[in-house]
């Protein structure tokens, strides 16, 4: 009688081992990597209906957050501005640019301009702009250097771990009261941002909450 | 020593005596009954935990073919994109994620309720009791809480009909045109309008502008659940109309006559506030000033539940009763010996214990100037008068009672109606809301009447069952969508103004009368301000005036007069002698029937309203229904013992009978109930029984609002409509009635066995003057008395060392630590908490809790994140008698989630998904929830509720069927009501009381936006206000920081009777609850020198139990 099983077949099951492990290994390692919000956010630059370019309007021109993002410190949302208010000026300069043809149409219709929405936390996180705003935590510390960018782009992963390294060490983080919408403001140096930022945290009675229940209700 | 058996009563007699609990909250609990034990040792009732109707195999198919269509979709990781649409041109005062308050008020047919609405960019979602209105504090409704759901039905009338046809907005408005020109010549000749009830000068004005152009016309009042015979009697008494209105603050002794006046007569927020602020105790010094009352009635009443002496008593007697206690007033003070005897004679007859009427009017004479004695609305209107003549004795006008002058109008009422109906007078009938085809009086036939008529137009809110028999129907607005005024009890005016655009294609009232009237002006805005400007003296500032009325909600100084009046007791004896009072006792074969608004539903209006249907009552504790509630005693004479422990051979012989014929009887649960036939002058209606104790013996007590037809899809075929045995003669109390058992029986949905706390020291009453001598008595109660929670050595230390220090006292277990500055603590106060069940919904409509319907409710799902104990006792422990007590005291205590310092239900968690926050408090991370429910299993307070279905996603019957149901077209509009500020939850999920987190949180968000750059980050006591608080019309619970001696929370817990429930678990709940006291008068017949349910108590656990002599509480204290 032939053998039903050749030799080779003694190190199947640990082939067969080996191979799963791999294949497991390789999984993990893969969704570590693809799946999370560094690796699917970071970087998200959608293409907006109208080519706004912060690094023209705040940068080079200096207008203030506040102008456009006009209750970031009154409410929980930044809002995106109405188009009434682009046509503050855009009824004077290029009054007339193609590239402009969306925000007059809505001015004059009354329909939205359809912004592309970049950051987006999920809907059981309650964020709060008003609250970071007034109690000296800058703009740039979650959106990046938006005053640089031509577009915006999605800078930070906006994981929990992101809120959560500063909600635990607010002092690398906060900043004088009238910094907060000056987006090149930096302390001199590591040294010296957590010494401020140790200052202030005592000062003003900082201590951003850690515990689910602020974020999540 | 004997010590404390916190085992489940079951398991080993204590003192000798048999098991059993000793608060009851079920006939069937109380009979202890194997079934009972069996069920309430499972966390849920049975079938809670259990998919039906699906197999395992089947199950299983369906998930493999789930994960593999997740496979498949895995391309749908990526982010949608998504758009923000600012607006074109930001309106000004827009602020996109805070919301805004508007004042309004809930109109009522007798009562406006003041309110402030909570709306999100212009969508209302939350309405709340308008602190300016002083009386209320604030406070609101059942009603006016769940009102807001009403606007969101997808049920209402969302277009004007005539047949099948829609109409437009115009075509209303044509064929209004023409109904004007049709009766222009006639003088209205052949018009007749029935409306509801409305306390609107505006409305009053186009009333009058409407008879100026057809005086000829009818206009006809009609509400079921209201009579007027307070105001009739006064005519008769005073030569005027007028509305008593009572000052419960200043009254010490009340003596109620069938009332229900802390629930169901106008205005009775305010008389609940009153009455609760006489109430409340917080030292022994307090109870002096503590009120007193007597009550007599035939229902069990929440009212009932508050009283101090109780007297069970047939409502057609209370006017015999009534003679008798104006003829003891008389006799006290010694006047009119005349028409002492005449009232004397007149009420001989009637079986009464005389020593109770006697001392009772001894002690209101002894408070003169300080007592009152009040009348339900239904008794007929002799009582009425007697109790004005009464008070006007007792010194009453003027301290505890005034009359007020209303602005009344000359309708007449649906009888005067039908008769012109009846004699062919009617050509156009125009029914401006009310549902008369569904709640007329039973006698008129109305829909019949109704058919007669050659046109009828409807105006309603919904297209109900007289929309059905009218040929043209047009669609209403809800208040929130309307302009208006109105009135409230005391007669302040107050706005009704929209807070968002009709969704529908709807008619505002005002513009549908004055068009009718022909005025120039039809806009209602434009009405309301003309009206406005008359009642505020209109001067050239009219403009600022209507917007601060606007602003405040309320108009100051414009209550109604009180009127200067002096009675004519000369007219009063000539009506008494010709008055007929029943005094002979009923009986199985004349039975009386005591018909009452439903203290949800109301007369029906509310019918379609989830919220109101899933809430059970505060007495019966069943929702979705109606019930024939009957005596123990005639339940025993219909031949239905319930559930008494039968030797085996006598259980053997009466299976059959049993199986047929069962009361309160409970399967798996749920209760099912026998349906009983009433019959009534010929009608007979059927609907299932169900035991409650207390009520009068022979007095069958049905609710209004239910059995409708034409509801929608919530209210639909829901329980039985009592208006058919209803009569002219005998609106709220019919005579000559018999029941019987029809044979078949009925599920109820019943929540009163639902997590039974096992009669253990939960409510802890005592006698005011128990109190008084015994500061400490609830330290002495319960297994705390031997076991306190574990603080070791820092036991003695204050409250707000212990709530942020977190004293382990020895114990190896680690506590949370709770670094926030601010630790969150609430107290309930018992004492005043009357069990009006606001609150519950209230929290529903706060934090977003879904309906789930009858036949979930009935597995013992509902959701309610507070709920209402109600627990009955009957002062005796002899477990053995088995029988059902006549006359049990009744305790309510609403219970949320304790939020314990150290929680159990934290413990268990596999995931911690419940874990403590740094204030305090016990929270759910909904995300990291996965729904194993050990968390709900070893919650001691059973708080805990979970998703078994996405209630907010899938059509009440069609939960079972999942992702394969019908896509829900109710949430499609009801998820505008939605609190954006809380996670609608999903299937899988734990969830619990919060404790109003998205409220803290916002305060807490304020108060650091305002401290910018200084330190001051400290939420303000009393700046938060959970949605139960803000609601509770008696002011019970209090809310705030434990951590800070100052606030009125913390105050509050350092009283002698504030005490926490099951705190020997060492769980320290951060709720805790304020012990109830009752106030009797040691003279009454019925006085018992301790509450009943302490006397169970003490019988069972109390000083005739062996104590050994323990170093703890030397004097052998008690459990």
């Amino acid at each position: 009688m032939a053998n039903i099983f050749p030799k080779w077949f003694n190190k199947a099951p640990l082939n067969a081992i080996i191979v799963l492990f791999l294949i497991s290994g390789a999984g993990t390692a893969g969704v570590h990597y693809f799946f999370t919000p560094k690796y699917t956010r970071v970087g998200y630059q959608p293409t907006q209906p109208v080519a706004y370019d912060h690094s023209l309007h705040v940068g080079q021109l200096g207008l203030d957050c506040r102008y456009c993002h006009t209750y970031v410190d009154r409410s929980e949302h930044a809002n995106v501005p109405d188009s009434a208010t682009c046509m503050n000026c855009h009824n004077q300069v290029l009054p007339d640019s193609p590239k402009l043809a969306p925000i007059r149409d809505s001015y004059q219709s009354g329909n939205p301009v359809p912004w592309v929405r970049v950051h987006k936390l999920p809907d059981y996180v309650y964020f709060d702009h008003a609250v970071h705003v007034n109690r000296g935590v800058s703009c740039v510390e979650c959106h990046g250097q938006v005053n640089e960018m031509k577009v915006v782009e999605h800078a930070q992963s906006f994981s929990m771990d992101f809120c959560l390294k500063c909600h635990r060490n607010p002092e690398e983080k906060v900043r004088p009261l009238d910094k907060v919408y000056d987006l090149d403001w930096k302390a001199p140096g590591h040294k010296e941002q957590i010494a401020l930022g140790k200052e202030l945290v005592k000062n003003w009675n900082i201590n951003p909450p850690k515990s689910c229940s602020r974020c999540h209700r | 020593m004997n010590l404390p058996n916190t085992e489940p009563p079951q398991k080993e007699p204590v003192n000798g005596s048999s098991s059993g609990p000793r608060y009851w909250k079920s006939l069937d609990e109380f009979a202890d009954n194997p079934e009972f034990q069996k069920w309430v040792e499972q966390e849920f009732p049975e079938g809670a935990s259990e998919i039906e109707g699906v197999n395992r195999r089947h199950f299983l198919k369906i998930m493999a073919a789930s994960f593999a269509f997740a496979g498949a979709g895995m391309a749908g990781c990526r982010r949608p994109e998504q758009h923000i649409l600012p607006f074109s041109n930001q309106p000004e005062n827009m602020v996109p994620g805070v919301p805004v308050f508007f004042t309004t008020s809930m109109p009522g047919a007798r009562d406006n309720i003041p309110l402030v609405v909570e709306t999100h960019q212009n969508r209302p979602t939350k309405v709340e009791g308008n602190p300016g209105y002083g009386p209320n504090h604030g406070a609101s409704s059942l009603h006016a809480q769940a009102s807001i759901l009403d606007l969101y039905d997808p049920d209402r009338a969302t277009r004007s009909k005539k047949g099948s046809e829609d109409l437009s907005p115009s075509e209303v408005e044509d064929l209004i045109d023409s109904i004007r020109e049709k009766f222009r010549h006639t003088q209205g000749q052949g018009l007749a309008i029935l409306a509801d009830g409305s306390t609107s000068p505006t409305r009053q004005r186009l009333i009058s502008a409407l008879g100026e152009k057809f005086p000829r016309s009818i206009w006809a009042e009609y509400e079921p659940a209201l009579s007027d015979n307070a105001e009739v009697a006064s005519a008769r008494l005073f030569g005027k109309r007028l509305r008593p209105r009572y000052n419960f603050k200043k009254a010490r002794r009340i003596l109620a006559l069938d009332s229900d006046f802390l629930n169901n007569e106008p205005g009775n927020l305010q008389y609940t506030r009153d009455f609760a602020d006489g109430r409340r105790v917080r030292e022994t010094s307090d109870t002096e000033k503590m009120n007193r009352l007597y009550l007599v009635e035939s229902q069990y009443s929440i009212t009932g539940g508050m009283a101090d002496h109780r007297l069970r008593l047939s409502a057609s007697q209370v006017p015999a009763l009534t003679a008798l206690v104006v003829a003891e007033l008389l006799g006290e003070l010694g006047i009119e010996a005349s028409l002492a005897a005449l009232l004397r004679r007149k009420a001989d007859g009637l079986h009464v214990d005389s020593a109770w009427i006697k001392e009772c009017v001894a002690d209101l004479v002894h408070h003169r100037e300080e007592s009152a004695i009040i009348a339900g609305g239904d008794q007929p209107v002799e009582v009425h008068q007697l109790v004005y003549f009464a008070n006007d004795l007792l010194k009453a006008r003027g301290k505890t009672v005034e009359y007020l002058e209303t602005a009344g109008n000359k309708s007449v009422g649906i009888d005067e109606l039908a008769e012109s109906i009846q004699a062919g007078s009617v050509e156009t009938l125009i029914i401006l809301g009310g549902n008369p085809v569904y709640n007329a009086l039973g006698n008129l036939d109305w829909a019949r009447l109704q058919g007669s008529v050659d046109e009828v137009i409807r105006y309603g809110y919904y297209e109900d069952e007289t929309s059905a028999l009218a040929g043209v129907h047009i669609a209403a607005t809800h208040y929130l969508e309307s302009w208006g005024d109105g009135r409230t009890g005391d007669g302040t005016v107050v706005p009704v103004q929209p807070m968002i655009l009709p969704l529908f294609e709807g008619f505002q009232e005002p513009a549908l009368l004055a068009r009718l009237a022909g005025m120039d002006e039809t806009d209602p805005y434009a009405l309301v301000r003309e009206t406005f400007a008359s009642i505020s003296g209109g001067n050239g500032n009219s403009d600022k005036l209507f917007q601060r009325f606007l602003s405040d909600g309320i108009l100051e100084n414009s209550r109604y007069a009180p009127a200067r009046v002096s009675a004519n007791i000369g007219a009063l004896k000539k009506d008494l002698a010709g008055m007929d009072l029943h005094t002979e006792a009923f009986s199985m074969e004349n039975l009386e029937v005591r018909i009452l608004p439903d203290s949800k539903l109301s007369d029906g209006r509310y019918s379609n309203n989830g919220w109101l249907q899933e809430c059970p009552d505060p007495m019966t504790k069943i929702a979705w229904d109606n019930v024939l509630s009957v005596s123990p005693k005639l339940a025993r004479d219909l031949g239905y013992e319930p559930n008494t422990p039968r030797s085996p051979v006598a259980r053997f012989l009466k299976l059959a009978e049993v199986s047929a014929k069962r009361i309160n009887d409970h399967e798996m649960g749920r209760q099912v109930a026998p349906v009983g036939r009433l019959t009534v002058n010929g009608v007979t209606i059927e609907g299932p029984i169900h035991v409650q104790p207390g009520l009068a013996e022979h007095t069958v007590v049905v609710s209004m609002g239910s059995g409708r037809e034409k509801s929608g899809r919530v209210g639909d075929n829901v329980g039985f409509s009592v208006f058919p045995i209803t009569h002219s003669n005998s609106r709220g109390i019919a005579r000559g009635a018999r029941i019987e058992l029809a044979g078949t029986t009925h599920l109820l949905a019943s929540t009163q066995e639902h997590w039974s706390m096992e009669g253990r020291a939960i409510v802890r009453e005592a006698n005011a003057e128990a109190f008084r001598n015994d500061p400490h008595f609830v330290d002495k109660l319960g297994v705390e008395a031997h076991t306190p929670s574990v603080m070791g050595s820092d036991r003695d230390k204050s409250l707000q060392w212990q709530v942020t220090n977190q004293p382990r006292g020895g114990s190896l277990y680690k506590t949370p630590e709770f670094g926030g500055e601010q630790q969150w603590g609430m107290t309930i106060d018992l004492n005043v908490c009357t069990g009006c069940s606001a609150c519950v919904v209230a929290c529903q409509s706060e934090n977003n809790i879904p309906i789930v319907g009858k036949d979930q409710m009935t597995r013992g799902r509902e959701m309610h994140w507070i709920r209402l104990d109600r627990y009955f006792s009957s002062g005796d422990s002899d477990e053995n008698k088995r029988q059902i007590p006549e006359n049990p005291q009744v305790s309510v205590q609403p219970v949320p989630c304790m939020h314990c310092e150290t929680a159990p239900c934290e413990q268990v968690c596999p995931v911690n998904a419940t874990v403590h926050d740094a204030q305090g408090l016990n929270v759910m991370a909904y995300n990291r929830c996965v729904g194993t429910r050990y968390c709900a299993n070893n919650c001691p307070y059973k708080v805990r509720r979970f998703n078994f279905f996405d209630w907010n996603k899938r059509e009440i019957d069609h939960f079972y069927e999942g992702p394969l149901g019908p896509a829900s077209e109710t949430h499609a509009i009801t998820r505008m009501q939605k609190n954006p500020d809380v996670t609608v939850r999903m299937r899988g999920v734990m969830e619990k009381c919060t404790y109003c987190q998205q409220r803290i949180d916002v305060a807490a968000i304020n108060a650091k936006v305002a401290a910018r750059d200084s330190s001051d980050v400290k939420v303000k006591d009393g700046v938060i206000k959970t949605a139960c608080q803000q609601v509770c019309p008696t002011g019970a619970i209090v809310f705030g920081d434990v951590a800070d001696a100052e606030t009125e929370v913390s105050r509050i817990k350092e009283s002698d009777l504030n005490y926490a429930i099951l705190g020997y678990l060492n769980t320290r709940p951060r709720t805790t609850y304020l012990a109830r006291l009752r106030n009797p008068n040691p003279k009454m017949p019925d006085y018992q020198d301790m509450p009943l349910s302490r006397m169970e108590y003490e019988k069972r656990y109390g000083h005739g139990a062996p104590h050994e002599e323990t170093g703890e509480h030397g004097n052998g204290g008690s459990h």
